[in-house]
């Protein structure tokens, strides 16, 4: 799959124009139906897609979110996997841009995704070692691509957590350093149902919006040691945008209820405050739309009906009963206090 | 080569890159072919090797839109080139990423900081223009002959 590049380009109007280059090695990978020979059905998200691979390891991490109900629903997006086992690539650093309908992706060590907003498809091309690797899969590629793909599939990613209280969701944002993860984390732990730590995808079932969370790893910076002790017994290590945090699975967490999704029901907006205690302010609907479209990507134009989608998705969201939540105290003294809160609410509502 | 002094593109929204503005813009002709390329970098207008069309402005064909990337750093690596019934994507490291959209006729990349003004006209540029040949050619649209062996500057 590899030639020597070497490069002679001549009109047959103009004089010829000739460009040297030393001989190097151009790696060229066809994605196409000879090229890819499995293929799957998957549902993510509540979204419907279709996988095609040539490798058997990524059909075998593909099961987990193979659909419980095969197939009534076309693929809103469809995946092209190839695996190259004789592609030795230097090491590649994470590294994202997009520009009109692409957006490129190289993750290490040495994987190059390309998204394809405009067609709704995934190019990739991975190393077998990545092909072998369940949390690549699990926890990196495929939240990626929901939220790189976002929008065109019908998914408005939010920064923001999810939690549920005796079934009913609510969505809890923030600005970074507000503390978000930590305080989900002391509501995990309280009993509250986890469903995601830093980003959420919503998408809509029969009109109501629906909270998606992929069992990503929630991730604390070295110094949520403070109030999660049994950190110590962990170690941190650098996330892919080169942070130190833990990152941890929700699933193998003791006393930890982790669910895949939710019909959030209510909004709050955590700040964080200098002076002790916690407060709860009514915030109303302009507040809620306004924050999540402040704190939304830029759509380009090349996406027809993405930003309206997002932009009436926000506005739903935006009628739920919403509360800013300013605190100044710690995690577990904030859950306690949201705890009660939400308890009240609820009877105030009952 | 004259290149400009870049400000960082600093939108908390656009952690993509996807809104670098790129007021610079230039029309060739490569045999048929009508090129308008856009650009935030005067070292990334390539010379005049193309040729010139002063009359392309209302009927380009292709649309090269190409962002030098401050925050790229390093050396091109060995290009990977995936192909697909309607793209050459091509990564050479975070040196530069290159998609070429053969239905729309676009191609659109980020050069990284470190590709000086040689290496990306005697280099990436006549690579581009292979990639947007190369299917072309395959359709008989192209003028092109592509492939030979190393010739020499001249």
């Amino acid at each position: 799959m590899s030639s020597a590049c070497h490069m002679f380009f001549g009109g047959s109007s103009r004089p010829p124009f000739r460009a040297r280059v030393i001989s190097i090695v151009i790696t060229r990978l066809v994605l196409n139906q000879n090229t890819l020979p499995f293929s799957a059905d998957c549902s993510i998200a509540g979204v419907p897609w279709q996988l095609s691979t040539n490798s058997p390891y990524v059909l075998q991490a593909a099961e987990k979110w193979r659909p419980l109900k095969r197939g009534s629903k076309p693929a809103l997006f469809e995946m092209e996997v190839l695996v190259d086992s004789a592609q030795h690539a230097p090491l590649r650093t994470a590294h994202f841009r997009g520009i009109r309908h692409l957006v490129f992706a190289t993750l290490p060590p040495s994987n190059f995704v390309v998204y394809d907003l405009a067609r709704k498809r995934v190019h990739a091309a991975l190393s077998e070692d990545t092909a072998r690797n369940l949390s690549f899969w699990n926890n990196l590629l495929l939240p990626i691509s929901i939220g790189v793909l976002g929008t065109a599939i019908g998914i408005a990613p939010l920064h923001c957590a999810c939690l549920e209280r005796n079934g009913a969701g609510f969505l809890l944002a923030g600005v970074s350093g507000a503390g978000k993860s930590t305080l989900t984390m002391a509501l995990a732990n309280r009993g509250f149902a986890f469903i995601s730590d830093d980003w959420t995808y919503v998408s809509k079932a029969r009109s109501a919006p629906v909270a998606h969370g992929l069992y990503s790893p929630i991730k604390l910076l070295p110094d949520a040691v403070r109030f999660f002790p049994y950190l110590r017994t962990l170690a941190p290590h650098a996330t892919l945008n080169g942070e130190l945090a833990y990152e941890l699975d929700p699933l193998r967490l003791p006393k930890i209820t982790a669910k895949s999704r939710s019909y959030p029901q209510r909004l709050l907006f955590l700040e964080r405050l200098s002076a002790p205690g916690c407060h709860f302010k009514i915030c109303p609907p302009e507040y809620a739309k306004a924050y999540f479209e402040a704190h939304a990507e830029r759509l380009p134009d090349e996406v027809p009906g993405a930003k309206e989608f997002r932009s009436d998705m926000f506005q739903h969201l935006a009628a739920y009963p919403a509360w800013i939540l300013r605190t100044g105290e710690g995690p577990h003294e904030t859950a306690e206090a949201l705890d009660d809160f939400l308890s009240e609410a609820t009877h105030a509502v009952a | 080569m004259l290149s400009l002094d870049l400000p960082p593109h600093l939108d908390p929204r656009d952690l993509l890159r996807r809104f670098v503005p790129t007021p610079l813009k230039a029309f060739y002709r490569l045999g048929a072919v009508h090129l308008k390329i856009e650009t935030n970098d005067l070292g990334l207008v390539p010379t005049l090797m193309l040729g010139v069309d002063d009359h392309a402005r209302s009927r380009c064909e292709w649309g090269w839109k190409i962002a030098r990337d401050p925050d790229a750093p390093g050396p091109l690596l060995a290009p990977r080139i995936l192909r697909t019934e309607a793209l050459s994507l091509v990564e050479m490291g975070i040196a530069c990423l290159i998609g070429v959209d053969h239905e729309r006729r676009e191609l659109l990349a980020f050069v990284g900081r470190d590709i000086d003004s040689s290496t990306y006209q005697q280099f990436l540029l006549p690579f581009f223009c292979r990639l947007i040949m190369e299917p072309s050619a395959l359709h008989q649209e192209a003028e092109y002959v592509l492939g030979g062996t190393a010739g020499s500057d001249d």
